[in-house]
């Protein structure tokens, strides 16, 4: 209750106030604490032998070495960093692209069907990918993608497209069209002032997009579990399953791949946290 | 309606016979879209329904149609009805906790003087959202060990010994270790979408509201909470949807167990179709989660377009 | 040595009989090897192998490596699973009909799957005790893969479980090897009064119960009884030795382990983690896991690893000379492009060579090829092993592999909850005996 009063602005300062304050930061940083402790000490896991780990689980690492990340680097999780990053580039190119384009013929050009059309992309928000694993394990395997990377690429682009078209169309509903229009007058094709004119406008939304792709497609599971084996195309979060029953008897270097695992996405966060909460506040309606 | 303007702009003497063309033609920019979604995202959707009123044996190949067969077995597998609960555990403990809890948070956040104190947290609670749910329950798996954890450590260290349990391998323990593990992943994401719906409430609303002599608290429950309605509306349906699709946490840090104690519907799912060789009765626990899905997701259209109409 | 190992897997072989005829299956056509296919040493080999844990990965790895140096058009890839994980992996590879050209197999109903969907390459002419590679390996080890009077599997090696024990820890203590069930539980009695974990036990997987369960029900439950109830359409589960296991399985829990929930919270391969690092007192594992246990860089030493066959109860019913182990192997995929080059690949890797460098350390797995095993590199204990694994007399198949799926869920799930308190020995039976009935 106390801590509740420092919510508003009033800036009176009192006694009582000052105490809400201080409850407030308390609170705040125990809450940070209890955040961020656990990824603190999965880091320094990183640095221990069994015996350590085993031994007390607060105590620092007794020497700095880098032993076990570079045994976990070199016993898969170089390979399974390239897959993530191969699959994750690719289908966020490839979710984008389709969705502004898609975006650009529901808001920009005369289409029959229109609203259908927005149903159906739109629709697909609400299906569930657990829903349609099994019928998806037959398909891909009938037409060959079983275990490439293609197959983890269309899915992560078809299973985002509704995501990514709705953001997109919802910030180009907002753009003005006075300049496609001047364009066109002069002369230009519909995929010019696609490229050159709407594509360029909506470069804040479309980072924004990227953005929360790359963090679905990153941290994927399901689907990368199911429809890859072998570590040649098994991406980080399942290749860290398979390193956690290979090596399970070898704590530190787990422990290292988890970290080297999570470290990317948190520094991408940490560099575009703008776009990340613009396209996180756009994309609200999901 | 947005086309208007362009045959206007386009208004040569050949506008009208080129007219159905170009209707025609503008398609090729939704066509990609419509092939990929529709082919890879509705059709197994559909053919999960078929496939559900099946029995195939995996080694042999061989499909018999067997009905509702599949359907009937739902009702008396009791391991579908603790996961049916399992996952409304989780929709309730999250609506708790990254709904209830993130809204105070995020108003906590948001009384703070300083834009940059505010993103400082903001930022500090996202990150374990940021990270694999495969990385964070691995990390909680470990925590939650009875040997080497760092959960039963801290508890003997602050005395509180008589609460030292295997988390995980409790049958008791074992489905609120994880939902705990993804409320401390999951909270800092609706805080910040929180924090983003109660920037957008106009500052003088609470300057009136002060000036009525109205507290902290009762500011919180008349101009914060009633202005953030739709948001919370929201987040209430996008954590239910979310609960009832879970899967990854269950499968890194128990598989089910122990006894398919904290077996949700996503992990019986993987066991029957992929484990007993039953991708039928797979299929029909799908159905299941396609039907949850839907009724949350209607929930959530018509939330979205009352959200349209009042803005 | 050789005649030990001979006389093992003709045990192996002995118990591997049941469950030879499997239904002719759909789909698939039937293939069989052809001993005169001239072998093209082009392409590229998938091997799914059962090697994936860290300390034996390298062996697939090497033998690679050297099949490539010879015939250098070929490259091998290679799937390394774990023990865990191989069965999940095997089934979605079978489901979307991308089995790799050679992949692991149990004996048993396991292997039998992939008999009947005709997933397997018929190796009789290859294989079978008359012909070439045949003789070079124990007739008897590749009999165990034998169904429908054919041969389907390549054996590599041979697997039964043993109780590990810390002998210098049982010394410190005046314990020696218990001989009787009740011996074993009064033996936990005195190493927890000394503070330190008398077994150390994961059973988060939930097959490392089924491996105790299997042994007690082959000492209190007759053969035939057991080999009725492994076939669905005679399974019964009424013998009273059924339950009498499961109570002195519980037994075992509640004297020698942490307890229950914490043995479920526990992964296996953390408990044998504590045998190694003489944190605990004993460790119930596979022959195979011995060089696991103990080896020059662990805190148990190898000099220290002692190990008995899990004593038989006074008064059992079933068989007191019986233990639970099979050999483990590898079959051909009949949608390989290139069956010759596989077989091929295989006759490699059971050459007497390579079956020396698998049976001694850091591998430890027993070769099944003739004069696979050199004695003088061996730990001592999975020589000694071998000899018990030859004079028992019946090899109780792992109940998970043997049993049809919903029974063997049921077997896991139910022990699970054994293990935990939460259901009764007869509550565990009444779920196997459902689940039998269903699979009909």
């Amino acid at each position: 209750m106390t801590v509740m009063a420092a919510s508003g602005r009033t800036a009176r300062p009192t006694f009582g106030s000052a105490l809400a304050k201080a409850f407030l930061y308390s609170f705040l940083i125990c809450l940070g604490i209890v955040v961020l402790y656990p990824l603190v000490w999965m880091a320094l896991n990183g640095f221990k032998d069994n015996g350590q780990i085993f031994g007390d689980p607060f105590a620092l690492p007794s020497r700095w070495t880098w032993g076990n990340y570079v045994q976990a680097w070199n016993r898969g999780v170089r390979d399974y960093l390239v897959s993530s990053l191969l699959v994750t580039v690719a289908s966020a190119i490839c979710t984008v692209l389709i969705s502004a384009w898609t975006a650009y013929g529901l808001t920009r050009t005369p289409m029959p069907g229109k609203p259908l059309v927005v149903g159906l992309v739109l629709g697909g928000l609400m299906l569930s990918p657990t829903v349609a694993l099994i019928p998806l394990v037959r398909m891909l395997q009938a037409i060959g993608l079983y275990n490439t990377y293609w197959a983890l690429i269309i899915l992560y682009t078809a299973f985002r497209i509704p995501f990514s078209t709705f953001l997109i169309r919802a910030y180009m509903l907002g753009l003005p069209k006075d300049l496609d229009e001047a364009a066109r007058i002069d002369g230009a094709s519909e995929g010019q002032i696609f490229w050159r004119i709407t594509l360029p406008l909506c470069q804040p939304i479309i980072i924004s997009c990227i953005i929360l792709h790359v963090l679905f497609a990153w941290n994927e599971y399901l689907f990368a579990m199911v429809f890859t084996n072998g570590s040649a195309v098994q991406t980080l979060p399942v290749g860290l399953t398979s390193l956690m029953s290979k090596n399970g008897t070898n704590y530190g270097v787990v422990f290292a791949a988890m970290t080297i695992s999570a470290l990317p996405i948190v520094l991408l966060f940490f560099a575009a946290q703008r776009y990340f909460i613009r396209g996180l506040s756009e994309g609200i309606g999901k | 309606m947005e086309g208007a303007p362009l045959s206007n702009a386009a208004g040569e003497p050949a506008a009208k016979a080129g007219r159905p063309f170009r209707h025609w033609s503008s398609l090729r920019w939704v066509a990609g879209a419509v092939i990929l979604v529709g082919w890879f995202v509705y059709y197994p959707i559909v053919d999960n329904f078929i496939v559900s009123t099946t029995d195939e044996d995996i080694f042999t190949g061989e499909t018999t149609n067997i009905g509702l067969a599949n359907y009937e077995r739902l009702l008396h597998d009791p391991v579908v009805w603790v996961a049916l609960w399992n996952n409304t555990l989780y929709a309730l403990i999250s609506i708790i906790f990254q709904v209830g809890g993130a809204f105070v948070l995020a108003a906590l956040i948001e009384g703070l003087g300083s834009e940059r104190q505010r993103r400082f947290w903001r930022a500090i609670y996202f990150i374990p959202s940021a990270i694999s749910i495969t990385v964070t329950g691995l990390l909680f798996y470990f925590i939650y060990q009875p040997d080497i954890g760092l959960l039963n450590a801290g508890l003997r260290r602050i005395g509180l010994e008589q609460l030292i349990q295997p988390w995980l391998g409790s049958e008791h323990t074992a489905i609120y270790a994880i939902i705990a593990m993804s409320q401390w992943q999951g909270f800092g994401y609706s805080t910040l979408l929180f924090a983003i719906a109660i920037q957008k409430i106009p500052r003088d609303l609470y300057d009136a509201a002060v000036m009525d002599g109205a507290g902290p608290l009762r500011r919180l429950w008349s101009v914060t909470l009633p202005l953030t309605r739709e948001m919370t509306g929201l987040m209430i349906i996008v954590t239910i949807t979310g609960a009832f699709q879970v899967f990854n946490e269950v499968m890194v840090m128990t598989a089910g167990g122990p006894n398919n104690r904290s077996q949700v519907l996503g992990t019986w799912l993987y066991q029957q179709g992929f484990i007993q060789n039953n991708f039928g009765y797979g299929a029909a626990i799908a159905a299941v989660i396609f039907a949850v899905t839907m009724i949350t997701g209607a929930a959530q259209l018509w939330y979205t377009r009352r959200r349209r109409v009042e803005l | 040595m050789k005649y030990s190992t001979q006389a093992a897997i003709a045990a192996l072989a002995a118990a591997s009989a049941l469950g030879l005829t499997v239904g002719p299956g759909v789909g698939a056509e039937a293939v069989q090897a052809d001993p005169n296919a001239k072998v093209d040493y082009q392409g590229t080999l998938s091997v799914l192998t059962k090697f994936g844990a860290q300390q034996l990965a390298p062996y697939f790895v090497g033998v690679a490596q050297d099949y490539e140096k010879l015939h250098p058009g070929v490259k091998v890839e290679l799937i390394q699973e774990s023990d865990d994980s191989v069965k999940d992996k095997t089934k979605t590879l079978v489901a979307s009909n991308s089995l790799p050209d050679i992949y692991f197999s149990w004996t048993g109903s396991w292997g039998g799957n992939f008999v009947r969907g005709h997933r397997a390459v018929d190796l009789t002419p290859v294989i079978g005790p008359d012909t070439e590679w045949g003789k070079t390996l124990t007739p008897a080890a590749v009999q165990a893969f034998m169904y429908n009077g054919e041969y389907y599997g390549i054996p590599l090696y041979l697997d039964a479980k043993f109780m590990g024990y810390n002998k210098q820890a049982f010394s410190k203590l005046g314990l020696s090897a218990p001989k009787t069930f009740e011996e074993l539980l009064s033996s936990c009695e005195t190493i927890r009064k000394s503070g330190m974990t008398p077994i150390s036990f994961g059973n988060k997987e939930a097959w490392p119960a089924i491996h105790y369960v299997g042994q007690l029900l082959a000492y209190d439950v007759p053969q035939a009884v057991l080999e009725k109830d492994f076939d669905p359409g005679t399974a019964e589960y009424s013998d009273p030795g059924y339950v009498a296991a499961l109570t002195q399985y519980k037994q075992i829990i509640d004297s020698c382990t942490d307890g229950g929930a914490s043995v479920n919270g526990t992964s296996y391969s953390s408990a044998i983690q504590t045998f190694s690092n003489t944190k605990s007192a004993m460790y119930y594992q596979e022959i195979i896991e011995f060089d696991q246990s103990a080896s020059a860089d662990s805190a148990l030493k190898v000099s220290d690893l002692g190990f008995f066959t899990l004593p038989a109860p006074n008064g059992a019913k079933g068989d007191v000379k019986a233990i639970e182990g099979a050999p483990e192997g590898y079959m051909i995929s009949s949608a390989s492009k290139n069956i010759p080059l596989a077989i091929d690949f295989m006759k490699f890797v059971t050459s007497r060579q390579n079956g020396q460098v698998l049976s001694a350390p850091p591998y430890g797995q027993p070769s099944a090829t003739i004069g696979g095993a050199s004695e003088a590199n061996m730990n001592p204990s999975v020589v000694a092993g071998l000899k018990e694994i030859a004079s028992a007399s019946y090899l109780m198949p792992w109940l998970d592999t043997v049993n049809p799926p919903r029974v063997a869920s049921a077997w896991l799930s139910s022990l699970q909850a054994l293990t935990g308190g939460s259901m009764t020995p007869e509550q565990v039976m009444e779920q196997v005996k459902q689940a039998a009935a269903s699979s009909k």
